[in-house]
C-alpha cells in the first residue's frame, strides 16, 4: 500500500506550503491570520470527511473528534428513540450492504433532530450510520419519506417527520440520489401488514431509470402502489414529496397529476396511472390488469389525458411505438445510452494527470501518462507515472 | 502558470469549497480566493513533479477519446490498476491529461 501511506504526507505538505504562501496575501489585503487558520481548517476537516485519504491527522483533527464524540452523546438518545422504531426491521443487512460501499455521506434524521444543523448530522453520521442502518426503515417511517425537502441544495439532509432513514448519496457531478433498496420495502410490507400506507410509499431507485432527471429526490409512487396492492392513503404526502422532491417542472407536475391519480382511483386497481407515468417512468409498471390501460384512461379529467397524451406522443417519436399504452413500459428498451447513467454514480473514478505521450495502432492504445492524482472506488492515489493499455 | 487541473480533485474542491464557505461569509474577497487557488496550483504541480515518485500500471478497454485544446479526454472500462505492490479494479474511469511537455507556455484556462 504504498500509495496510501505517502498520500496523507503529501497532501499535508501541500496544505502547508499553500497556507504558507498566501499568508502574505492575506496579510496584504488586511485578513486577519484567524480566518487563514479557519481555512486550514475547514480544508483539513473536508478532506477528512471526504474518506479519500486515511490516516490524516492534525492537531485540530483530534480537538474536532473530540468534539464529535461529545455530540455523540447527545444523539445517542435520539438514535436509541430511532432504534426502537425500527427494531421491527431486521433484513436491513441488505442496507448495509449497500450503504456502505457508498462513498458519500449519509444523514440520518430522526425527527427530533429536524433543526439539527447540518454539520452536527454529518459528523456523527459514521458512528450513528452503523446503528441505523442495521435497524433500517421501518415502516411507518417510510412514510415520512415524503415530506422531504427538495434533495438538492442541502444535498445531505434528509428531514422526515417520522425518523426515516433516508441515506443521501451525493454524485460525483453533484446529483443525488436517495438510495433504498426496493427489496426492504416488499420485505417490509409483509412483515408489518397493519401499516400498509406507508411500505406503499417509501420507494427509491437509485439512478433514476428512463433518464428523468439525475438531481433531487427519486420517489416513484406507482411502484409503491403496485407492491402493497391497492391502499393509497398517504396522498398529501405523496404530492408534497412529488411536487418537492422532483427537480425538473414537468416530472413534478407529471408526478403529481399521478399522485391525483391514483387519489381519485383508490378504490380500484391503479391501472390507469401508468398511463401517464409511464411516459416519464417506464419502469414503473403499475398495471394491475396488464393491458387494460386505455380503457380506465377515460375516467379521467380531460386535462391529464391531454396531457398523458402529450407525454405518449413525445415517447411515440421516441420510440415509434404504435401501441401506446402498452408499450409505455417496455419504452426503457429504447434508451440505449444506458452508459450514462453510469456517470450518475457516487464515485465517478477520475484521474487527472499530464500526458507524456499519446499513441494508437488500429485500434490498440498506449498511454503514458505522468503527475497524476487519482480518485477510484473513492479513494485516492497519485503517481508519478502511468503507463496503461487499452482496446477500443 | 501552473496547470489548474488538479483543483477537480478531493484535495483541490476541498479547499474550493472551504474558500466558497468563507466568501459566503464574507470573511475573505473572491479576489483572495482566487489567488489562494492560484497558489493551490502551483504548490500541487511542484509536489506531485517532485515529491512523488511512484509507478503505477494500467489495463481495460477504451471507450471513448477525446482530444481538444490539447487535452486528452478518455474513458476506459474495466480497468486495473496496477501498482508493485496493489491493486485497484474500476468498471469505469474518466481520464483527464494535460500536456505534459510544454507546461510552463500553456495555461488550461487562458481565454482567448
Amino acid at each position: 500500500m504504498q500509495m496510501f501511506l505517502r498520500l496523507p504526507k503529501l497532501y499535508k505538505s501541500v496544505i502547508e506550503d499553500v497556507i504558507n504562501e498566501v499568508r502574505e496575501l492575506f496579510l496584504d489585503e488586511g485578513v486577519d491570520e484567524q480566518v487563514l487558520l479557519e481555512l486550514k481548517t475547514l480544508w483539513e476537516n473536508k478532506l477528512l470527511q471526504s474518506k479519500a485519504v486515511e490516516g490524516f491527522h492534525t492537531e485540530e483533527q483530534a480537538a474536532l473528534q473530540a468534539a464529535q464524540q461529545q455530540q455523540q452523546q447527545h444523539q445517542v438518545q435520539q438514535v436509541q428513540q430511532v432504534q426502537q422504531v425500527q427494531q421491527q426491521v431486521q433484513q436491513v443487512h441488505q442496507v448495509q450492504q449497500v450503504n456502505q460501499p457508498a462513498q458519500a455521506q449519509q444523514v440520518i434524521l430522526p425527527p427530533q433532530q429536524q433543526q439539527a444543523p447540518q454539520q452536527q448530522v454529518i459528523v456523527q453520521d459514521s458512528k450513528i450510520l452503523q446503528h441505523m442502518s442495521a435497524t433500517g426503515m421501518s415502516a411507518a417511517a417510510t412514510a415520512a419519506t415524503l415530506a422531504l425537502p427538495t434533495g438538492v441544495t442541502p444535498y445531505q439532509q434528509l428531514i422526515t417527520s417520522q425518523g426515516q432513514i433516508l441515506q443521501v448519496v451525493r454524485a460525483a457531478n453533484g446529483a443525488q440520489y436517495i438510495i433504498q433498496p426496493q427489496q426492504q420495502i416488499l420485505v417490509q410490507q409483509q412483515m408489518q401488514p397493519g401499516s400498509v400506507q406507508a411500505p406503499v410509499i417509501q420507494q427509491v431507485l437509485a439512478p433514476m431509470q428512463g433518464g428523468l432527471s439525475q438531481q433531487g429526490v427519486i420517489i416513484q409512487p406507482q411502484q409503491i402502489v403496485l407492491a402493497s396492492g391497492n391502499k393509497v392513503q398517504g396522498n398529501p404526502q405523496l404530492m408534497q414529496a412529488a411536487a418537492l422532491a422532483q427537480q425538473p417542472g414537468q416530472a413534478a407536475t407529471a408526478q403529481v397529476q399521478q399522485v391525483q391519480q391514483v387519489q381519485q382511483v383508490q378504490g380500484s386497481a391503479a391501472p390507469q396511472v401508468p398511463a401517464q407515468t409511464q411516459a416519464q417512468q417506464p419502469p414503473m409498471i403499475l398495471q394491475a390488469d396488464g393491458a387494460g390501460d386505455t380503457s380506465s384512461e377515460d375516467d379521467q379529467d380531460d386535462e391529464e389525458e391531454e396531457y398523458g397524451e402529450d407525454e405518449e406522443e413525445e415517447k411515440d417519436k421516441d420510440g415509434g411505438e404504435d401501441g401506446q399504452v402498452e408499450e409505455e413500459p417496455l419504452n426503457s428498451s429504447d434508451d440505449v445510452s444506458d452508459e450514462e447513467d453510469q456517470e450518475l454514480f457516487d464515485t465517478e473514478n477520475v484521474v487527472v494527470c499530464q500526458y507524456d505521450k499519446i499513441h494508437r495502432s488500429k485500434n490498440k492504445w498506449k498511454f503514458h501518462l505522468k503527475d497524476g492524482i487519482m480518485n477510484l472506488n473513492g479513494r485516492d492515489y497519485v503517481f508519478s507515472k502511468a503507463i496503461g493499455d487499452a482496446e477500443w | 502558470m501552473a496547470y489548474q487541473l488538479y483543483r477537480n480533485t478531493t484535495l483541490g474542491n476541498s479547499l474550493q469549497e472551504s474558500l466558497d464557505e468563507l466568501i459566503q461569509t464574507q470573511q475573505i474577497t473572491p479576489q483572495l480566493a482566487l489567488q489562494v487557488l492560484l497558489q493551490f496550483d502551483k504548490a500541487i504541480n511542484m509536489a506531485l513533479a517532485n515529491r512523488v515518485r511512484n509507478r503505477v500500471n494500467f489495463r481495460g478497454s477504451l471507450n471513448t477519446y477525446r482530444f481538444c485544446d490539447n487535452v486528452w479526454t478518455f474513458v476506459l472500462n474495466d480497468v486495473e490498476f496496477r501498482e508493485v505492490t496493489d491493486l485497484v479494479k474500476v468498471d469505469k474511469v474518466k481520464i483527464v491529461a494535460c500536456d505534459g511537455k510544454s507546461e510552463s507556455t500553456q495555461n488550461k484556462n487562458d481565454k482567448w
